[in-house]
This record gives structure tokens, C-alpha cells and sequence, in this order.
């Protein structure tokens, strides 16, 4: 090369300097981390047990031999979880459904929908206990009515993407109705078939959860049996609990769902008595601050005042909501090539795709009580449960995403496909798909509360369970307004160049 | 341009388009009852846009077929063709209609389909088609409607030469005025009366098919200004 070609020659860019997309998303990245790294110093990520390992490896010897023989009537409870998630489905499609139709021109349905869609099943179950006890009616309540305003959201957002060109077709002077379900409904069929499942999957883990709060579900038996140290009784429970997911595309097929409706229905009872009176004091005093209904400014000053850490609270929430993000977004790096057609033998993907289902079918928070009780109760086991868990659900839809893919050049090395082909490909639908998942993240790190770690839902059970309900119900409004604001903010920072893995059936 | 009486639509100097952005400024032409137009030009002149402008005048009186069909694939042919007559049953009977054909329409469509070759087909979704066959499903739709006038987009875009011809006779045969939009410029010279021609926003030709040569037509085509352009461009269907 002679001087003249060197002086002709642009400049060598810095350290990640310009403005492709690859760049721009890989400096994005490094900056949340780096807030997330930070932040750490804050965060209590201490180990408070003494001896986690022989905990770990009673816990592994529980779930390599589970003890069948000492289940109590676990038919009854599998029926049970089966029966609270199904109809929690339908009354969240029942209630979702017209409100779908009107969410784009209300502003209000919006805005409700976005309530109560920020607060999390379980709460929703601590509220309802107050006023129906332990019964079906608080589980179904719980999962019917965020679930109303999920399919709201989602069976709107599918309906808008229907093509228009059936609709433009029909001659003037059709019905809203028969427009509807001839020109509208049968292009959606099969998007809003897909995610009403999905949900109901979803409904399953929720309900297995409502154990936690007491109901009698799967879940009852597994935190006790947790918490007892009955790791093979336990262990049980688990595969159980995980056959009963791996067997649902065959027992929950279109044409039984009605049976196991019906069915599912005789389990339910038996339904309380509701006291019209009892339900009006809850609903007009208990959770209101009485300062508040006295119009008293001063007391309600005071009142909020006496509220305690609700600062570090709030923090907490905030901290692991971004921890686990960022967390989330390091796991799925690491695992979607393990899952994934263009990387390793069948041998290791067989495995990577085990651990995927496993991770990703297992509930956050059973995740994160099986950490606590190895790890002791600070942010951590908290951190660890939700950056696997939802990691894992990303690397998933990844790696389906990148089997699709067929690199341009073949015979290059792993990491070249990995860096060149795949990457820059998969990279901005990943982070767009983090983003979505940043406002579910949250909502967990609030319930994670119920097992000890200090977000606001450990001062939300807390409350509830001294019979403070005006300081719980506020803590919940907190929390709902905490989570449309992440929402709204995680909206804004999103990739928009790209949104290749843009799946509503995960979000 | 004839008696007042006989004219359907007038444009004089109207502009067209979409929203803010006029693709067709300035426009002139009528339409008169009894004639069958051909409406040529490239891709991207505006026909789909002229079009939209005459269905929105004539509403209720035109059958309308759309370029992309406007079919909805996971229906059955049936229910495709029955959505022509949409608007002039109640909303519970084209419920019903749904779970259980009614008789009549059903009846009435049978026929059709059996006209357009389509017959053994109604109970098949729309979806699993050929794209001839989802064409002949959208011509059925706008024949069921029984208007007086036809306006096509390309109706006759992905058939055989054979079955374009067929076709055109059939829409023929049931009414009594249409506009065509095409690009086979043999048949606009030999099955309508008139042609309006469309080139970069203008109508440059508006003459009795009659009075017109294949020569005028490959005017409107951009590509055939050259000779070696025309010369590739004689020779398609």
C-alpha cells in the first residue's frame, strides 16, 4: 500500500463508534448494564445460610426420588388447579372480550384495563380472601379479572392487525355485527385461539401458585411440603406438577375442554355465602384510610407518614425489577445457542432444550422459593429466580426464531454464525422482546415479597395479614402505578427498528 | 357526452387520491348507462384509484370485485359469496347463516358457482384455492349482489386466456354497464366499447374501443416507448 492509498483511507472507527443498528443496540445494552452493575452495591445480595450445598443436595435427592406413596389426595388438588385455571380463563374472556372491542376508542377501558392488568394474580387473591375466605370464588376472581384486561389488551392488539381488505370489500350498509364475525372474527380465529391457550397455560402455573395464599391447590401441598423439608414429598409434587404441563397438549384438546369445564365445575364448590353488608364495609371502609374518609388533610398526612419504609421499598422493587431484567437478558444470551438447530450435536441441543422447558415452565416464584431456601431470605435467591425464569422463556422464542434461519454463508465456524449470521438478526428482537418482558418482571419482583425478600409485596402481605387493609390496598395502588410507569417507560426505550420476534403469545 | 339522463358519473376536473396526496389531479371523463369500459395503464397510474372514486359515487348500485379479492380465506367459497348480499339480511340471520346455510342463499350461490366452475367447492375454505379459483370466488361475490353496473379490479388477472373470455361474457350477460380494469390490451379492444386509458396521473386516452389500435394503447406503457420496449411488450396476451 503506498502513502497516497493510506491518506485516501477513512479513518478507523473507535471503540463501538457509528450508527448501524448492531452498534447502536450493542452500546444500549452495555449501558443497562452498567446501570445494573452500579446499582448492585445497593442491593442486599447476601448469602444468610450457613450451609447451602448439603440443603441443595437434600433438595436434588428429593426430586431424583420422589416419595408418590405420601400424597395426600393429590388427584384432588391436580382437579382443583385444573378446574381454578380453566374457568379463571373463561371468566378473563367472558370479562376481556367486549372490553377488547371498545379498547381502542376509550380511554377509560384503557386505563382500567391497565389496572388491573398491573396487579399481579396473587394479590388479586389476598384482596378477594378478605371478603370470600378460602374459597373457589377468590381464585377465580383473581385470575378472571387481570385476565380481563390481558385479553383485552392482547385481543385488541391482534384485531388491529387483521388485514382490511375483506372489510373493504363488503357493500355498503353491513351491520357492526355481521361485519364482525364475517369479515373480522375468521381472520383473528386462529391468533386469538393461540393466545387464549397460551393464557390458559399460564393459568395453570397461577393457579398452582394460589397455594401460596392457602387455597387448597397443588401448590398448598408443595410450599408446605417445602417448607417442612419434606424434600421427596415435595419432589413428588413437582414432577407432578411438571407432567401435568408436558401432558397438556393431549388432555387439554379443544374438543374435551368443555368435559373438563363441566367437570372442573363439581370441584369448585363448595361457594361461600357472600354478605352483602360485609362485601359494602370492605369495599367502602376497610381499605380506605379512615383519615381520608373524614376528609381530615392533616391526619392523612400523618397517616402516610406512618407507613413504614415505603422509600426502600419502592427502591427494592425498582432494583430487582432492573437486576432481573438485565439478568434475564444475560441468561438468554448464554442459553439460546444450547437450544438452537445451527450449534452443537443433537445430543447437547436435546439438553439445552430440556433445561429451556424446565426453567421456563417452573413459576418464578417457585423458583425463587427453592433459592431462598438455599440462599436465605435477601435479593438474591429473588434475583437468580427471576433473571433463569424469564431468560429461559426468552432464549426459547430465540432459538425457535433462529432454527428458521438459514445462514447465507455456509461453512463458517460457530462463533463466526453466532456474531456475523445470527446475532445481528436475532439481537433487536430479543431486546425488543426484553422490554416487553420488563413489565411482568416487575409485577414478579412485587410478589416475590410474599416469600420474605423486602419489595413492596412483602409490605402488601404484611398488611393484609396484621388486617391493615388500608395500608395494603395502598401499597397496591403504589404498586399498579409503579407498574404502568415502567411499562410506559420500557415502551419508550424499546429497539422499533425491528421487532422480528414480536410474539404476543409470550408477552 | 350524451344526454344529462343517461350519464351515471361526471368528473370534471375533480382530484383524486388518497388522504392528502392527489394521484389523479384535474380529471375529466363520464360514464353512460349501457357501456362496458376497459380501464388500461401501468401499475401505480391510478386505477385502483379511479375506482375507489367511482364505487364511492355510485354506491349502492355497483357490485364492486377488489383487486386482492377481499375474500376471507378461512371462510367457506360459500360464505365468501354470500357476504355480497351481507348488508340485506339481519344481523341474527347471517349469524345463522354461519352455523347453517340458509336455503334460499344457499341455493342462489349454487347456482352461480356452478356458472363460474366452481361447483363441488362451496363447503371448501377460500384459503385452500388456487388463485384462479379464489379469482372466480371474487367475480361470484360481485355477481351475487345483482347490480346493473360491474367495477372490477383486474378480475380477470390470474386466468387463462380462455376463462377471461368466459368471464367477461358472464359479467356481461348480468349487467348492463361495467368498468374493467386490465392489462390484457387485446381484450380491451375486442370485448368493450370503450378504453380509458391511464398514464402517470392523467387520462390520456378516452375513446370508442372502435377507434383504437394496439399501437395506441402501448403508448401507456412506459417500458414500450422504446422500440425494443414495444416489441417485448407486443408480445403478451
Amino acid at each position: 500500500m503506498t502513502p497516497t492509498d493510506l491518506r485516501t483511507q477513512a479513518p478507523r472507527p473507535g471503540w463501538l463508534a457509528g450508527q448501524s443498528p448492531g452498534v447502536r443496540l450493542a452500546r444500549h445494552s452495555l449501558t443497562l448494564v452498567a446501570l445494573a452493575v452500579v446499582l448492585v452495591p445497593f442491593a442486599d445480595l447476601a448469602v444468610l445460610t450457613r450451609d447451602p450445598w448439603a440443603e441443595l443436595g437434600r433438595m436434588a435427592r428429593g426430586l431424583a426420588w420422589p416419595a408418590w406413596g405420601t400424597l395426600e389426595s393429590p388427584l384432588e388438588a391436580l382437579g382443583l388447579t385444573v378446574a381454578v385455571a380453566l374457568w379463571g380463563t373463561l371468566g378473563g374472556m367472558v370479562l376481556g372480550f367486549p372490553l377488547a372491542l371498545l379498547f381502542a376508542r376509550s380511554r377509560l377501558v384503557r386505563a382500567g384495563c391497565a389496572f388491573v392488568r398491573a396487579i399481579h394474580e396473587l394479590f388479586w387473591a389476598l384482596l378477594f380472601l378478605q371478603v370470600f375466605g378460602l374459597s373457589a370464588a377468590t381464585a377465580l376472581m383473581a385470575l378472571a379479572i387481570p385476565y380481563a384486561g390481558i385479553f383485552a389488551k392482547v385481543y385488541a392488539e391482534i384485531l388491529e392487525q387483521i388485514p382490511g381488505t375483506p372489510r373493504d370489500a363488503l357493500p355498503p350498509g353491513v351491520g357492526r355485527l355481521s361485519r364482525f364475525v364475517y369479515a373480522e372474527l375468521p381472520l383473528a380465529w386462529t391468533r386469538l385461539a393461540a393466545y387464549t391457550r397460551y393464557r390458559f397455560e399460564c393459568a395453570l402455573r397461577a393457579s398452582v401458585l394460589l397455594g401460596f395464599v392457602g387455597l387448597p391447590t397443588l401448590g398448598f401441598q408443595l410450599e408446605t411440603a417445602f417448607r417442612e423439608g419434606r424434600y421427596h414429598e415435595a419432589g413428588a409434587l413437582l414432577w407432578l406438577f411438571y407432567l401435568l404441563i408436558a401432558s397438556l397438549p393431549w388432555w387439554g384438546h379443544r374438543r374435551l375442554m368443555p368435559l373438563l369445564a363441566l367437570g372442573g365445575a363439581f370441584l369448585l364448590g363448595p361457594w361461600p355465602a357472600l354478605e352483602g353488608g360485609l362485601l359494602w364495609r370492605f369495599v367502602s371502609q376497610d381499605i380506605w384510610p379512615p383519615a381520608l374518609l373524614e376528609g381530615d388533610w392533616r391526619g392523612l398526612i400523618e397517616w402516610l407518614a406512618r407507613i413504614p419504609d415505603l422509600g426502600p421499598a419502592i427502591g427494592n422493587t425498582l432494583l430487582l425489577g432492573l437486576l432481573g431484567s438485565v439478568g434475564a437478558l444475560l441468561v438468554a444470551l448464554v442459553l439460546w445457542p444450547l437450544a438452537c438447530r445451527h450449534f452443537g450435536n443433537p445430543a447437547t441441543r436435546l439438553a439445552g432444550r430440556g433445561l429451556l422447558v424446565f426453567l421456563r415452565s417452573t413459576p418464578e416464584l417457585m423458583l425463587a422459593f427453592f433459592f431462598l431456601l438455599l440462599l436465605g431470605p435477601s435479593l438474591l435467591p429473588a434475583w437468580l429466580a427471576l433473571a433463569l425464569h424469564n431468560g429461559a422463556l426468552i432464549a426459547f422464542l430465540v432459538a425457535r426464531h433462529a432454527d428458521a434461519i438459514t445462514p447465507g454463508m455456509p461453512g463458517v465456524n460457530a462463533t463466526g454464525r453466532l456474531a456475523y449470521e445470527l446475532l445481528p438478526r436475532l439481537y433487536p428482537g430479543m431486546l425488543a422482546l426484553l422490554y416487553y418482558r420488563a413489565e411482568v418482571i416487575l409485577r414478579e419482583t412485587a410478589i416475590l415479597g410474599m416469600l420474605g425478600v423486602a419489595t413492596l409485596g412483602y409490605y402488601i402481605d404484611a398488611n393484609f395479614e396484621y388486617l391493615l387493609f388500608d395500608v395494603a390496598f395502598f401499597l397496591l395502588l403504589v404498586t399498579a402505578a409503579l407498574n404502568i410507569a415502567v411499562d410506559a417507560l420500557s415502551r419508550r426505550l424499546r429497539p422499533r427498528e425491528t421487532a422480528i420476534i414480536d410474539d404476543p403469545c409470550q408477552r | 357526452m350524451g344526454e344529462p339522463r343517461d350519464t351515471l358519473v361526471s368528473l370534471t376536473g375533480v382530484d383524486l387520491g388518497h388522504g392528502d396526496q392527489v394521484v389523479l389531479p384535474g380529471l375529466h371523463l363520464g360514464l353512460r348507462r349501457g357501456e362496458r369500459v376497459a380501464l388500461l395503464g401501468p401499475s401505480g397510474a391510478g386505477k385502483s384509484t379511479l375506482l375507489g372514486a367511482l364505487r364511492r359515487q355510485l354506491g349502492d348500485s355497483a357490485a364492486w370485485c377488489p383487486q386482492q379479492h377481499g375474500l376471507v380465506p378461512q371462510l367457506a367459497v360459500y360464505h365468501n359469496v354470500y357476504m355480497g348480499r351481507l348488508a340485506e339480511h339481519s344481523a341474527l340471520a347471517n349469524l345463522w347463516n354461519l352455523m347453517r346455510p340458509l336455503a334460499g342463499p344457499w341455493c342462489e350461490v349454487a347456482e352461480l358457482c356452478d356458472a363460474l366452475g366452481l361447483d363441488g367447492l362451496m363447503r371448501r375454505p377460500v384459503g385452500q384455492l388456487s388463485g384462479g379459483q379464489r379469482q372466480r370466488v371474487a367475480i361470484a361475490r360481485a355477481l351475487y349482489q345483482q347490480r346493473a353496473l360491474f367495477l372490477g379490479d383486474e378480475p380477470v388477472a390470474s386466468v387463462d386466456p380462455h376463462q377471461a373470455l368466459r368471464l367477461l361474457a358472464l359479467i356481461d350477460q348480468r349487467h348492463t354497464t361495467s368498468v374493467i380494469a386490465l392489462h390484457q390490451r387485446e381484450l380491451a379492444l375486442s370485448h368493450f366499447d370503450r378504453v380509458w386509458g391511464l398514464r402517470d396521473g392523467r387520462l390520456v386516452i378516452d375513446a370508442p374501443a372502435r377507434e383504437l389500435s394496439l399501437a395506441d394503447l402501448d403508448g401507456l406503457y412506459p417500458d414500450a416507448d422504446g422500440s425494443t420496449g414495444e416489441a417485448l411488450s407486443r408480445g403478451r396476451p
